[in-house]
């Protein structure tokens, strides 16, 4: 039997257990969720145009009419009554400033046109701002979609899966007491090690890289049909593949990290906890720091740049500066090297492995 | 040409500040060889030692010719019977063997049938199909010993096999070990009790506190024992005249009148002069009926060996 | 026939106190914990912050030092209630590592020994059982949350006077009060993980995962929908609105308010308890 089919004996007997073990819901649960967010969106936004634009609905023009500095009887009389319509007062505060004169009255109302929402302000009885937004605007969803890609999916939903599928191949049997049966199989400890590692990596990839689709197809596919088409023609498919590529190569890069780390250290949750709080302030780092990042070669593979979240304070985005993207081959490369370096040190952690099950 | 036996080359291993085995020499032959000593004397680590599961501190290990740090190589001719209870998670008992024969290269076909031969050889049949998780304590040393034996290895390694057997699979099972030693293969297990292994053993190493006291069989252990005066009770009538003759000997160091007159019981340093000494007052026309050795059974051993060392 | 004389005796002697049998374990597992040595690092990096807030306390109540500043500046060294919310959010974070680490070890291992029968069979309830290692990482989090919180709170009365802790108490009991409803959230969460999965690794990153996880997709759900209501499902947001309301902080509008909060919290603790007394049984599953 070669080493190259053993390695596939041993990722296919793990496949079954990583697949399906009760253990798995939860990964599927993260990897499913955005989808069921931009489902629950498409369903949600049709539902408002329904509700809101029959007798609620008004008229555009008269919407855009309405300007800064208007009150809001003014507008009330203008356009008519809004969808919803909410007033809070101040209530004052301990250690309020006198000299910091504060509005004691904001009055919110939200008007829909039959297309857009239109969310007005008002601050003592003033019209302050004005945010208007197309229900179901696609070139909205999709930074929405790139946001929720890299913040959510790549930095937590992917770090958490495979941190949970590749800890269990080795220090999760350590614990179960049965890593032993591996080790008495007729074949090399670095065989084990990548044969495991190939079903977590398949696991992983199938479910986050299935998932990132998914989701991309929830974003997609609810909105007009024209636009749609169009999308698919130019650039949609390229960004589909990006995402999932970028997805999978998570996988590889994350879960070979999580994998040695398993066998190096008997608590690998303190290297998650680093990694975490690395990956999660890196991007107030200087360019160098921050190339020395999973995140960062994964976020260069995303075809759509994210904008800074709106409600930062400013002193931390004046502090956050992103470092430009890395080139996308280099991203692939810099990923494959590192994942090589990784399971390099984890084969010789597992040649040097010990059952010892008392110590655990 | 790969050496038919199991050789320790001045093995030790420590567990941080803890002494697993010390300067451990041995040269095992073919055959059933029982490793005995009392509970934390090092058994297991001897046995975890010959299948690469935890590695030497210093020493050489090869299993007829093969280093455990090549278990590709290693385990293809070793079946290992761990203490260790638990299997791969939510795995049935034909599973836990079927998984570790298809990683032998064995087809898909092959291995189901070895499968059920080596879980029949061992009275499974019938739960073959449950999780080894349900299993009680003897059905899964059962499957464990259905797992070592079932891509029928030259060196067979048990740890403690007989635990938790009811009489009837216990000579079963000593059964099956006489009968794979009988081919030229090692079948080398782990017992706290010399009693048990004794009868089926062609050799035993005691073992005690991290290093070997004692191996050979129990009866040649006994004789390479001088610190300790051998052991004899001589039934025969006329026992103060006997007593008084034997007090004679200078190798003589203790003897005691059974009770009711019935014999003696005598401890002799040198069992030669002693045979010598008898057969001179036997032929000087006093009857004795009867010696019997008191302390090689292995009970007296054991003691000797391994009591002290505790 | 057989007579069997009775020679057994129950015990008669006295016994110690319930809450004194109840802080047997609590005992033993502080002992355990201090020896390990991520713990002991993070206790002492733990404590940076609040000597460096102290440093601030101790030079904003020198104003002799800031004389020629601007307001803007002075405004920026009053010690009020923001200056306690920010050094409240940073040191939850510490306490959140801290028990993500310390945790699971509390109850993972006894699930995964079977040791809940041992347990069990002694004079101890499943509350007493879950109270015993609840005040273990009470106790231990309190060292990095209450004690710090309040000694800086009575660093700041003591310097500034009798005044101003007449016209602030209402902070010290916000740093008491929130802190406390903190450890305990992190706490039910940090034992229900470990009693959830019976590998101490696993469930130091489950603890993690539910904080960030829960934080990530209430973002998502806000960002999706373009709404803001999803920010109550964030337990860190939940909890520093709450405090907000405690130290009398303005909260934006549009953001779910103290009382949505409080009653998140609630509903969350409440469902943790709930799980927490399910899986702590004394029964052995074979899997």
């Amino acid at each position: 039997m070669t080493p190259l089919s053993q390695i596939w004996v041993i990722a296919k007997m793990e496949l079954g257990r990583v697949f399906f073990s009760r253990r798995s819901f939860w990964v599927y649960l993260l990897a499913l969720f955005p989808t069921v967010i931009f489902l629950g969106h498409a369903i949600d936004a049709q539902l408002k145009v329904k509700r809101w634009g029959g007798e609620r609905g008004v008229k555009a023009e008269l919407l855009d009419q309405a300007q800064s500095g208007m009150t809001d009887e003014q507008v009330l009389a203008l356009v008519g009554k809004p969808v919803t319509d909410q007033t809070r007062k101040r209530r004052a505060r301990r250690d309020d400033d006198p000299a910091d004169k504060q509005p004691e009255v904001r009055r919110y109302m939200m008007y829909f046109d039959g297309k857009r929402r239109v969310d007005l302000r008002f601050e003592d009885g003033k019209l302050v701002s004005r945010n208007a937004r197309v229900l179901m605007n696609f070139e909205d969803d999709r930074r929405v979609y790139a946001g929720m890609f890299q913040y959510f999916y790549l930095r937590l939903g992917i770090f958490f899966g495979c941190l949970g599928i590749f800890i269990n191949l080795f220090r999760g049997e350590m614990l179960d007491r049965s890593l032993h049966f591996w080790f008495l199989a007729p074949v090399k400890r670095e065989v084990l090690l990548l044969g495991k590692y190939l079903a977590g990596l398949i696991a992983a990839a199938v479910i986050f890289g299935g998932g990132a689709m998914l989701s991309f197809l929830a974003m997609v596919l609810p909105h007009d049909s024209v636009e749609v088409q169009t999308f698919w023609q130019t650039i949609g498919t390229e960004h589909a593949f990006w995402y999932a590529a970028a997805a999978a190569l998570g996988c590889v890069g994350y879960g070979s990290v999580f994998l040695a780390s398993g066998l190096l250290l008997r608590n690998p949750i303190i290297p998650a906890i680093v990694i975490l709080v690395w990956e999660s302030i890196n991007g107030f780092l200087p360019d160098v720091m921050q190339k020395l990042s999973v995140l960062h070669y994964l976020q260069s593979l995303c075809p759509v740049p994210v904008p800074l979240p709106t409600e930062m304070p400013a002193v931390l985005k004046m502090l956050l500066a992103p470092a430009a993207p890395t080139a996308v081959w280099i991203s692939v490369a810099g990923l494959l090297t590192l994942t090589g370096l990784v399971l390099f040190a984890a084969m010789q952690a597992a040649r040097r492995l010990e059952i010892n099950y008392g110590a655990e | 040409m790969s050496t038919p036996e199991i050789v320790f080359d001045n093995v030790s291993k420590f567990y941080g500040e803890v002494l697993g085995v010390n300067r451990v020499d041995l040269h095992i032959p073919p055959g059933i060889t029982s490793l005995v000593g009392p509970n934390g004397s090092g058994k297991t680590t001897l046995m975890n030692l010959m299948t690469g599961l935890v590695h030497p501190n210093a020493g050489v290990i090869q299993v007829r010719g093969i280093s455990p740090f090549a278990p590709e190589k290693l385990m293809k001719i070793l079946g290992y019977a761990t203490q260790y209870d638990a299997g791969p998670r939510g795995a049935t008992g034909f599973d836990f063997i079927n998984s570790g024969l298809l990683l032998h290269g064995f087809s898909t076909a092959e291995a189901e049938k070895r499968t059920w031969q080596a879980i029949e050889r061992v009275g499974l049949t019938a739960a073959a199909k449950r999780k080894v998780a349900g299993y009680s304590k003897g059905m899964r040393q059962r499957i464990r010993l259905a797992q070592s034996i079932a891509h029928d290895p030259l060196v067979l390694i048990l740890d403690e096999p007989l635990n938790g057997l009811d009489p009837l699979v216990r000579a079963e099972t000593i059964a099956l070990f006489r009968e794979y030693a009988a081919g030229g293969r090692h079948v080398v297990l782990s017992s706290h009790v010399l009693q048990e292994v004794d009868v089926f053993s062609d050799q035993v190493i005691l073992i005690a506190n991290g290093m070997i006291v004692a191996e050979g069989q129990i009866k040649s252990v006994r004789e390479e024992i001088h610190e300790h005066p051998s052991q004899y009770l001589l039934h025969c009538k006329e026992a103060s005249r006997v007593a008084s003759l034997l007090f004679a000997e200078t190798h003589i160091s203790e003897i005691r009148l059974a009770p009711e007159g019935q014999g003696l019981l005598v401890l002799t340093r040198n069992r030669e002069a002693f045979a010598t000494a008898l057969e001179r007052i036997a032929l000087s026309g006093i009857d004795i009926d009867g010696v019997i050795p008191t302390d090689e059974n292995v009970d007296a051993l054991y003691e000797y060996l391994i009591g002290g060392g505790r | 026939m057989a007579v069997y004389r009775r020679g057994y005796q129950r015990y008669e002697g006295g016994l110690t106190s319930h809450l004194e049998r109840l802080m047997v374990m609590p005992r033993f597992s502080w002992a355990r914990m201090v020896e390990q040595k991520f713990v002991l690092i993070l206790l002492v990096v733990s404590m940076f912050w609040p000597l460096l807030c102290a440093t601030f306390v101790y030079l904003a109540n020198h104003s002799e030092l800031w004389q020629g500043f601007d307001t803007g500046f002075k405004k920026f060294l009053a010690i009020n209630g923001k200056f306690f919310s920010v050094f409240m959010k940073v040191q939850s974070g510490y306490a959140l590592i801290l028990a993500s680490v310390a945790g699971p070890g509390l109850i993972a291992p006894d699930l995964s020994n079977n040791a809940l029968p041992l347990y069990f069979s002694r004079p101890l309830t499943r509350g007493d059982y879950i109270l015993s290692r609840m005040i273990v990482l009470l106790g231990l989090l309190s060292l990095v949350t209450i004690v710090p919180g309040m000694l800086l709170f009575g660093m700041q009365a003591g310097i500034a006077g009798g005044d101003w802790f007449w016209n602030n108490w209402y902070l010290g009991a916000a740093i008491f009060f929130g802190f406390a409803l903190y450890i305990v959230t992190v706490s039910l969460v940090a034992m229900t993980c470990s009693a959830y999965v019976k590998w101490r690794v696993v469930a130091g990153a489950l603890v993690l995962a539910f904080f960030f996880l829960l934080a990530g997709a209430s973002e998502m759900v806000n960002s999706v929908f373009r709404v803001e209501w999803a920010s109550v499902f964030n337990v860190g947001y939940a909890m520093n609105t709450v405090w907000a309301g405690m130290l009398d902080l303005a909260i934006p509008d549009e953001k779910p308010g103290v009382l949505e909060c409080a009653v998140f919290i609630g509903a969350l603790g409440a469902g943790l308890l709930a799980l927490l007394a399910r899986k702590l049984r004394a029964v052995e599953v074979v899997k």
